[in-house]
């Protein structure tokens, strides 16, 4: 029935819950994989813990019996480092839902790293109170898996990523020994600072079952604006000209018609320019001074920066605005099979960049459907490279692969990250060596060692130590 | 043609949560609330537009559409959003929220249609508030005009309007003769559901309610919005609707998991008594 240590089950169902652990074959699908579709999911068995402590037992019993283990969350991922794909016992988070009152004083929040982001936004706003981050899964993705993977998001340019906004850690280790780092505290000056070594350590150092989030104010009003615009460089000329608006910037994202048209193909969204428009940029800002957007509104038609635009007259159509953005990500999914990947440039860099990523593109796909879209204002794109019909699922990963080193050393070239906010994973592991130097990636083993000599948490992911 | 649409706000729907009963019960507290344009005064809207148009050219408007609402300063804000998306001029109504019923807001529209003597009034078949579907008829009869309620379509004739309405086992058309009375339901706003006599019997609209173009945003500001007193349309302000008391819908009841689809016949059998 499972590939587990005999002993470590019989003392599962002595010390745990019946429905502690499942085998359930539809069970091991589900939690032994994320969104990525390229990697096939062979969990032994799902472990559901309620609380710190069934997660600390349970590690100690993993330990004991050298049984490797993957953490899971709302499992919305993109680089595959919530995958169990070699026998691993998946430990999903999924129960751990609790969400403390709200600290209105200090401004935090203490939650079980199971709960929803959407819901953590729901619980804080009657308090006028909000987690800044945010982002198309918001409604599946847990506060665990953000902070492992320091998430990113679509108001990264506003607030940061999910690090700005973490203040106390629990975390167990794989020895099972549970870590309380930072509490609820904004000022502690008291060494190295543990915490930040597990935000974005993808479960490869422990596994976070608590954390003391940061809150601040729900903003005011928002202004929500779609604009046509005809190329790259002028999504761009559009950046410089939001950098110096009279408002402050939420949100600068862009896509492509070729990202509208597979979302029209996958479900019914509006259409709310006149006309269609080969780059899109969605700009969502706080609401400022009306006589002075307006006047910069204006210039925008008049220099012709922009063909076209509208602007959200009510929270509805604001939704629907960002529907179109939003939705890209799973309609290209369920459209079709992409190869993501996710690069951050130095703005400066970026319009370099691009030009010799077309260059790429026309040389080594040629034909091929490129869906782009991206966090534009952060320096971030997302580059899917669509499945062409007529070649094999094998033959398009093998393809894509070897194309990937061209592409990441190009991201080199111009200074930038080969995953901006997806992490590394099992997708981008051959890679990291493109962004990190070989002094970084002895470091990251070295600290891998300590804390998990026995190679136990999330084996494989990131690197090998 | 000249078009009139009585525009409502409504408390966002989809802000339900949002909607508060103070414990004596009187009344809705609109404090905090989100509005938003009744749904089907939208679809009412986006129908004039297309009915003063060729749908080719959306930008050029033949007639003339005019839009009315009646409540406090911040309805403006609704009007202004009414002359972004294409209306050509509004008028506000001044009175507050509390003070109207249908029976009001139907005598003083029958007034102000004295005045600018519109060729049509298309207009919502109810506002998702209150439901009560009844401003369109009234008016009607005050004013001893044709009317086609819920129409599904519109087509636009020389001095008629031909009006689909879905009714029980199929689709009743008529033509009303101008002036006339129209309260449009959710499908009017279909890629093919309007034709004015300028726009092709081939063209399809995008479906749903257009979005408001930027400059048409900006334009809209200079665009003129007159205030009437409710007074100088309604000399008798009384009210025939009275709200008695407000209560929240009764919380949903947790869900449960059934181990087999016996054990589920057998629940919706004796317990929810469903088959």
């Amino acid at each position: 029935m499972s590939g587990l240590p005999s002993e470590l089950l019989a003392a599962v169902s002595r010390d745990f819950p019946a429905d502690f652990l499942s085998f359930d074959a539809a069970d091991l699908v589900t939690y032994g994989r994320d969104w990525t579709q390229v990697l096939t999911p062979r969990p032994v068995a799902v472990a559901f813990p309620r609380s710190t402590d069934e997660v600390a037992a349970l590690l100690r019993l993993c330990s004991a019996h050298d049984v490797a283990v993957v953490p899971s969350g709302g499992r919305t991922g993109l680089a595959g480092g919530a995958v169990a794909t070699n026998g691993e016992l998946v430990v999903s988070l999924t129960r751990m839902r609790r969400m403390d009152p709200v600290d209105v004083l200090g401004a935090t929040v203490r939650v079980q790293a199971g709960a929803i982001t959407e819901a953590v936004h729901q619980h804080t706003a009657p308090e006028g109170l909000t987690w800044p981050v945010d982002f198309a899964s918001k409604g599946s993705s847990q506060v665990g898996g953000n902070i492992a993977t320091n998430a990113g998001g679509v108001k990264v340019i506003r607030y940061g990523l999910t690090r700005q906004w973490v203040l106390g850690l629990t975390v167990v280790l794989a020895s099972g020994e549970v870590l309380e780092l930072n509490g609820a505290l904004e000022k502690n000056n008291t060494g190295v600072d543990l915490r930040q070594l597990f935000i974005g350590s993808e479960g490869t150092l422990g596994i976070i079952t608590e954390a003391v989030l940061k809150l601040t104010r729900v903003p005011e009003k928002l202004d929500v604006f779609l604009f046509a615009v005809p190329d790259l460089a002028a999504v761009l000329a559009l950046f410089r000209e939001a950098r110096k608006g009279p408002f402050v910037i939420m949100a600068y994202e862009f896509f492509t018609e070729k990202c509208l048209a597979r979302l029209r193909r996958h479900r019914n969204v509006k259409t709310p320019l006149s006309a269609p428009s080969d780059y899109y940029v969605l700009l969502e800002v706080e609401r400022g001074a009306p006589d002075e957007l307006e006047a910069w509104l204006t210039s925008l038609f008049e220099r012709e920066l922009v063909t076209d635009g509208t602007q959200a007259q009510h929270s509805a159509q604001a939704a629907d605005l960002w529907t179109l953005r939003e939705g890209i990500s799973e309609s290209l999914s369920a459209t079709g099979l992409p190869h993501k990947n996710d690069v951050a440039l130095p703005i400066p860099e970026l319009t370099g960049f691009c030009a010799e990523l077309e260059q790429f593109f026309e040389a080594s796909y040629p034909g091929w459907e490129i869906a782009l879209f991206g966090h534009i204002g952060d320096g971030n794109l997302h580059v899917n490279v669509m499945k062409p019909d007529d070649l094999s699922r094998e033959d398009f990963l093998a393809k894509t692969h070897e194309a990937d080193h061209a592409i990441f050393a190009l991201v080199q070239k111009h200074h930038g990250s080969i995953s901006a906010e997806h992490g590394i994973g099992l997708l981008k592991k051959d890679y990291l060596r493109y962004s990190r130097s070989p002094a970084e990636l002895s470091i990251m083993r070295a600290i891998k060692r300590a804390l998990d000599p026995r190679n136990l948490m999330n084996p494989g992911k990131i690197l090998d130590p | 043609m000249k078009i009139l649409v009585p525009l409502k706000r409504v408390a966002d729907p989809d802000n339900a949560n949002k909607v508060k009963i103070p414990a004596a019960g009187d009344k809705i507290e609109t404090t905090g609330l989100e509005w938003k344009p009744n749904p089907f005064d939208e679809y009412a809207l986006e129908a004039a537009l297309r009915l003063t148009e060729n749908g080719q050219t959306p930008k050029v408007r033949a007639g003339e559409v005019v839009v009315v609402t009646f409540g406090p300063k911040e309805t403006e804000q609704t009007l202004r959003a009414a002359l972004a998306t294409g209306a050509d001029r509004a008028i506000r109504i001044d009175t507050t929220d509390d003070k109207l019923d249908g029976d009001l807001v139907a005598r003083a529209l029958a007034a102000l249609i004295e005045k600018e003597k519109p060729d049509v009034v298309v207009m919502g078949k109810q506002a998702v508030d209150g439901d009560s579907n009844q401003v369109g008829q009234i008016l009607a009869e005050l004013l001893d005009w044709p009317m086609a309620t819920f129409a599904a379509t519109i087509k636009e004739e020389a001095g008629a309007l031909v009006v689909s309405r879905e009714v029980d086992g199929g689709v009743a058309t008529m033509r009303v003769k101008l002036p006339a009375i129209v309260t449009v339901d959710l499908r009017i706003v279909a890629p093919t559901s309007v034709y004015s006599t300028k726009t092709a019997a081939t063209f399809k609209y995008n479906d749903g309610v257009r979005f408001a173009a930027l400059p048409a945003i900006m334009a809209a500001k200079k665009k003129l919005l007159v205030e009437i007193k409710l007074a100088d349309l309604a000399a008798d302000q009384a009210l025939k609707v009275e709200y008695k008391a407000f209560q929240a819908p009764p919380a949903r009841k947790a869900g449960i998991k059934v181990k087999d689809v016996t054990e589920l016949v057998t629940r919706l059998k004796n317990e929810a008594k469903v088959l």
